[in-house]
Formats: C-alpha cells, structure tokens, sequence
C-alpha cells in the first residue's frame, strides 16, 4: 500500500500535471495558430495592396489597364445594391420579428414561420442567387445585373438575421414596461411602437449592422444574377448594370496581368476596412446603449 | 407624365389629407358618455392611408397593364402596316422603336422602327397621361373618402391597428414565402431538368463532363453524373475542412471558457470572431495566392510530382479556418449548458482541469458539440467562393487531397455564368444540384437544431 507521498504515487501526479499542462498548452496553441492565420492573411494584402491605395484606385472605375483601373464604380454599386437590401430587409424584418414577439397566437402556422426562419439563415448563399435568378429574372423580368435584384435577392438572405436580433431584442425588454403602458390606457399596438420599440432598437440596429455586413461580403448569390459584368462607368441608379466590391475583387482575382494583384489586395483592404468600421459601430452601439434590466 | 411626379402628387395628396383630418379632429367636442376613441393624429393617418393606398395600387396595376395597351395602340397605327408578321422580328423592330423614342441616340438597325417612333412616343404620352389621371382620382376620392368618415366618436384608432396588424402578419409571411419560393423554383427547374436526363442517371453517374453546346438531343445522362461534384463536396467541406476546424474550434473553445481569465477572453474571442466576419471571397483569394502555391511546393518537397496549383486541400484548410469560429462559438455554449455542479464535483473529487474536462464536460456537451459540427459542415458544403477560386474545375473521383476537386456549389455557379441558354440540360442541371444541396443542408439543420434543443432542455 502506497501512500500519498511515496515515489509511485508522485510520479503519478506529476504525469498528470504535465497532461493538464500539455492540454492547456493545446488549447492556447489553437487560438494562437488561428490568430496567425489571421495575420498573415491581413499581412498580405497590406503587403501586397498597400502600394495601390490612392486616390485615382478609390475615385477611379473599372479598366483593362491594372494602373489605371480602381473600385469606385464597384463601390457605388455596392452602395447601390445594401440600399435597396436596407430599405427591404430593416422594415420586414423589424415588424416581422414585433409580429412573432408581440402579437402571434400559438398556431401551428406561427410554428411554421419560425422554423423557415430558422432554416433560411442556415441556407447557403447560393441558394439564394438560385432563387433570384429563377423568381426576379426568369420569372419577373427584372433588368440583370442591376443592384436592384441583388438587393433583392440580398434582403431575402438578410431579413432572417434581422428577425432573430430583432426578437431577441425585443424579449430583453421587461414586461413591466409593458405593464405600465398598457395599465395608462394605450393600446397593445401603442404600447409596442411608442415604448417596447424604442427600447429594443439599439439591440435591433446592431443586429441590421452585422447582417447588412454580411450582405456587403457576399459574391456567390450575385454572381448567380450576372451582377459580374465589366462596368466602368459607375451606375447611376438601381437598374444600371453594376458591380459589387466583392464581385470586383473576385472578377480582378481572375485576371492574368500581375499588376491586378495590387489591385485586388487594395480592393479587399477597402472592403475589409469598410467591414470593420460596420463593426466597430455595432460593438459601440451595443455598449452604450445595452440596458441592463 | 413621368412616374416619380405621380408618386410625389399622391404622397403630397396623402400629406395634406393628414394634415386636413389632424386640424379638423383636433377640436372635436368629446361626445357624452362615450371614451375619447382616437387621437388626432390617427384621423389624419387614417385619411392619409386612405388617400396614398387606393392610388399606389392603382399604379402598380397601370404599370403592369398599359404595356400590353400600347402595345395595341403601336399596332393599330397605319406606320405598323409594314412591320412583319413573324413575331421575334416585330418585337425586335418595336424595342428599337421604343429604345429611339426614349434617347433620340439610339442605336437602329431598321428603318421602320425610325417611322414608328411618333406612333410610339404618343401612345407612351396619352397611356402615361390616363395613368396619372387615374392614379390623382382615385387619390382624390380616397381623401374625399376618409376625410368625411372623420367626425367625433369615430374609432380612428381601431381601424388604423387593424391596418398595422395586417401590415405585421404580411411581414411575417415573408420567410415562409422565401422558403417557399427556394422550394418551388428548384422543384420547378429541377423537373425541367428530369424530363431529359434520367435521375439515376444524375445521382448515380460518375462521369462529369457538362458541355452546354453539345446537342440537347443526344443523350446528355451519360455525361451528367454528378458523383464526382458530392464526393468533392464531401472530401473538401466535411472532411478536410472539419480536420481543421474540429481540433481548432473545439480546443479554442475550451480555452476561452475553462483557462482563459475573464480579460484574455474579451479580447480573444472578438479577434476570434474577425475570422468569421471575413468575406469569403477574401478566403478565396488568399487560398489561390498564398495557400495553394504553398501546398504545391510542400506537395512536390515531399516528392508528389503531378501537384497542381488548385487543389482540394488548399480549399479546405482555408474553408477549415473560416469554420473555427463557428465550431468554438457552437462548442462554447454546448459547455456553458453543462450544469456547473457536475463540474465542481469533478474537481472536488480531485480530478485536475482537463481531466474534468475530457471525462466530464466534453461527453455530457457532446450532443451540443456533435449539433454544432453537424451546422458546420452544412455551412462548409454550401460554400462557393472558397472553392470556385482555389478547388478547380475538373470532377476527379478521387482521395488524393493534391490534385484539383470540384463541388456542387462550383459547378452551379460555373453552369449558371456560363453562355448556356436557359433551356439547355447542363444549365439546368445547375437547379437539380442545388435542389440535391439545398435539401442535405436542411437536413443537416433541422436534425441539429433538434438535437441542441433537446439537449438544452435535458439540463435545464
């Protein structure tokens, strides 16, 4: 019979310090390996656009000349496109999510609408350009490549996201609120739109931010509706042939002269910046206007 | 009379309803006995909904009746006489003449479209005139309308939440007609498709060899199976891409939650998260940049000769990455779940931390866990731009991950931006691999959304 400190007994223990410190070293190695991945990948495009990022590459529009070509026309067109997803997919998504929260009975169709929800957010992307280009250009007849189907087809994709923020946003807001409302008189669409509304938008604009964010990263779905053509005269409306940024960094991937990888790199350093200012607004909106009830 | 102006008359219109009905309801004498029923600002938004509504409606209806109209009216001009009677060619003739009579630039080809051009510039004009026309009525008489209803004891409000609860069931409907939508326009395609290439042919085949010129006549099955495309899905998303993102997810998710102190975590998991926000043509073109010619030369160091630039591999890996934060976060709150009590009587038994963790938290979080990678994969097999840039195009059944693979979502994405006509059963083979994708994803989610449901209820 060994007792706790004999040779055996802490030759045990020691080996099973080391495990927990080799699996502790594991678990740090995992995140540590992942952020280098994202610095190289970050390294990379500085290093390799950095150099193209002027003003003639951020005010210029697309050319098959790399020194002269730049991502003002895409950018206008994405601007273009996230409008359209913004006007569409913010008012549905917003009563949408009100309905479901404030208002729905317990039906089996209410079931239904929350598991399409559901599932469209797990949906690949390019499903949807499927669904675009078989509903609003084969079927409707909508111009093609404009940014008026992409916003289309985008705010199909986006709404979801809008709706699962919005609904949690709104069931962080307390029933007393609700309460004394409703307890003075207003009506339950009163009590909703004047009080509930209110309180839960912060948590709702920073749910619309990260989807509309989303939406602004996202080729695949356009390229199914053709929004991949040579533009390079900047649209000037919803209908206009048009590009998307993405869709430039990925049309300029392609090219075979060397002088459209500075291109590419600098396209994508925008996009990422853009991104992250998109984010930068959301995490602050969070913090200054999460209540804590 | 251009559209924007009709519209901005009717909102105008609307704005002074709102403002009419506001101004006259807001010395209404309360009626005796009865309860105030509405603000004033809800008799004016009731007489405006009234007056914009009928009038919008109108419109979208004129917009999609009057091209037929003058279409008719275009046809029933003497200059139309000469146009022929084969029905491509008069169309054809008819959009120049349109395209002439809005840009006096345009570009013609046919003289005759130049002598239709009055004929169509006056049936544009006096069609959009009666539409306008229209439109200003029917605006008018919905303000006359909702404004004489406007008297004291009126339930102005009622009405207008009747009105905004319609409005909300509407928005609600949306994602089920979405759902809808993606199921019936695949269904639809895809049936298109069967009726010329066997099912068996197309699931079970193992040649892929599209070619959208071929004749649509001889038999297209022999070249469309699609094997290759699910085993490539399969070999890149599920299985060299989980080889990442399982370790990685699973190990950062237990660090961030059982080591890292409370500071590193607020700012490990944000940066974590950053992976996630990237585009995923960014990936892309990072796996055809850098990771794949990486792969090629680490390929031939080890003495592989025929590595290619693409390969499946660095699709993979980078798709790998791009998954870490979705497994961590899924893993994360799998073992948040885990009742803390069963945690401390682990260590309280005498158990060191990763102890516990492998032998308590990992297999009571495994449902959550097992839930969590089934959504992985589901969002790895639906990925495009990843693969479109650094996979390749050719089908190759094969486990080599060094060579050149292709997937579903490629070829879908190949098929549809090619020149294909629409009507051609390599394009339209596209909408069969979508439906094939699209129900394994929904597959994948439903049963394990189930699963983290379940095993969310079972601890609470």
């Amino acid at each position: 019979m060994s007792n706790w400190q004999s040779p055996e007994a802490t030759a045990r223990l020691n080996k099973r310090y080391a495990a927990e410190r080799r699996f502790k070293a594991l678990g740090f190695a995992a995140i540590v390996l992942s952020m280098l991945f994202l610095a190289v990948l970050l390294f990379t495009m500085l290093k390799n656009g950095i150099a193209g990022l002027d003003w003639s590459f951020l005010s210029g529009s697309d050319s098959t000349d790399p020194a002269t070509a730049g991502v003002w026309s895409a950018v206008k067109g994405s601007l273009w496109t996230m409008l359209v997803t913004l006007a569409l997919a913010f008012p549905m998504g917003v009563l949408a999510a009100i309905y479901l929260e404030e208002f729905a009975p317990r039906a089996r169709w209410v079931d239904w609408v929350e598991v399409s929800i559901n599932n469209l957010a797990a949906v690949p992307s390019i499903i949807f350009g499927l669904l675009g280009l078989a509903v609003f250009i084969q079927f409707m007849h909508l111009p093609r490549s404009s940014p008026l189907v992409g916003g289309m087809t985008l705010a199909l994709m986006t709404m979801p996201v809008i709706v699962i923020s919005g609904r949690n946003a709104i069931k962080a807001v307390p029933p007393s609120i609700r309460d004394a409302a409703l307890a003075v008189g207003a009506s339950k669409v009163q009590t909703v739109f004047h009080h509930v509304l209110p309180l839960a938008l912060p948590g709702i604009l920073t749910g619309t931010i990260i989807g509309m964010a989303r939406a602004l990263g996202e080729t695949a779905p356009l390229l199914m509706i053709g929004m991949r053509a040579f533009v390079s005269t900047p649209p000037g409306g919803i209908t206009d042939p048009s590009s998307v940024l993405p869709m430039q960094i990925f049309l300029w991937s392609d090219e075979v002269d060397q002088g459209f990888v500075q291109n590419t790199s600098a396209a994508i350093i925008v996009l990422l910046f853009v991104l992250i200012a998109m984010n930068g607004v959301a995490i602050y909106l969070r913090n200054k206007f999460e209540t804590r009830w | 009379m251009p559209i924007s102006f009709v519209l901005i008359s009717v909102i105008g219109l609307g704005v002074i309803a709102w403002a009419m009905s506001r101004a006259r309801s807001a010395h209404f004498a309360p009626v005796a006995g009865k309860l105030k029923l509405a603000l004033p600002g809800h008799y004016g938004l009731y007489a405006a909904i009234w007056t914009i509504v009928p009038a919008l409606i109108v419109i979208w209806i004129w917009s999609l009746i009057s091209p037929g109209l003058i279409h008719g009216a275009i046809l029933a001009d003497p200059a139309a006489a000469q146009l022929p009677a084969f029905e491509f060619e008069r169309n054809t003739i008819l959009n120049e003449a349109f395209a002439l009579a809005n840009n006096p630039n345009a570009f013609v080809s046919d003289p005759v479209a130049r002598q239709l051009v009055p004929a169509v510039s006056t049936a544009q004009t006096r069609f959009g005139w009666i539409g306008a026309v229209l439109a200003i009525v029917v605006a008018l008489a919905g303000l006359a309308f909702g404004y004489t209803r406007i008297k004291a004891g009126f339930p102005a409000r009622t009405k207008i939440e009747r009105i905004v609860l319609g409005a909300l069931l509407l928005a609600s409907f949306i994602a089920i007609i979405t759902t809808m939508g993606i199921i019936a326009s695949l269904i639809f395609e895809s049936a298109r498709f069967f009726a010329m290439v066997s099912p068996v042919d197309f699931l079970f085949g193992t040649n892929w060899t599209p070619d959208t010129m071929a004749s649509p006549t001889s038999d297209m099955g022999d070249d469309l199976g699609a094997v290759p495309l699910f085993w490539g899905t399969f070999f890149i998303g599920a299985i060299i891409a989980m080889l990442v993102a399982i370790p990685f997810g699973l190990m950062s998710a237990i660090y961030l939650t059982q080591y890292a102190n409370p500071r590193a975590r607020s700012v490990l998991k944000p940066m974590l998260e950053i992976l996630a926000g990237i585009p995923t043509v960014v990936y892309g073109y990072f796996a055809a940049l850098t990771a794949a010619p990486f792969i090629r030369d680490l390929a031939l160091a080890i003495g592989i000769t025929n590595a290619s630039t693409e390969s499946a591999l660095a699709a993979g890996l980078v798709m790998g990455v791009m998954i870490i934060p979705f497994v961590s976060s899924m893993a994360d709150d799998s073992i948040a779940a885990v009742p803390q009590a069963m945690r401390d009587g682990s260590l309280a038994m005498g158990a060191t931390t990763s102890e516990t963790i492998k032998k308590v938290l990992i297999p009571a979080a495994l449902p959550g866990i097992v839930a969590g990678i089934m959504l992985a994969i589901s969002r790895a097999i639906g990925e495009t731009m990843i693969v479109y840039m650094a996979a390749g195009a050719s089908a190759n059944l094969s486990a080599n991950p060094f060579e050149r693979m292709t997937t579903v979502t490629y070829q879908i994405a190949a098929l549809l931006t090619g020149e294909g006509s629409f009507d051609h059963p390599t394009t339209l083979s596209a909408f069969a691999l979508g439906l094939v994708l699209f129900i394994v994803t929904l597959i994948l989610n439903i049963v394990a959304l189930r699963v983290v449901k379940r095993f969310r209820e079972a601890y609470e």
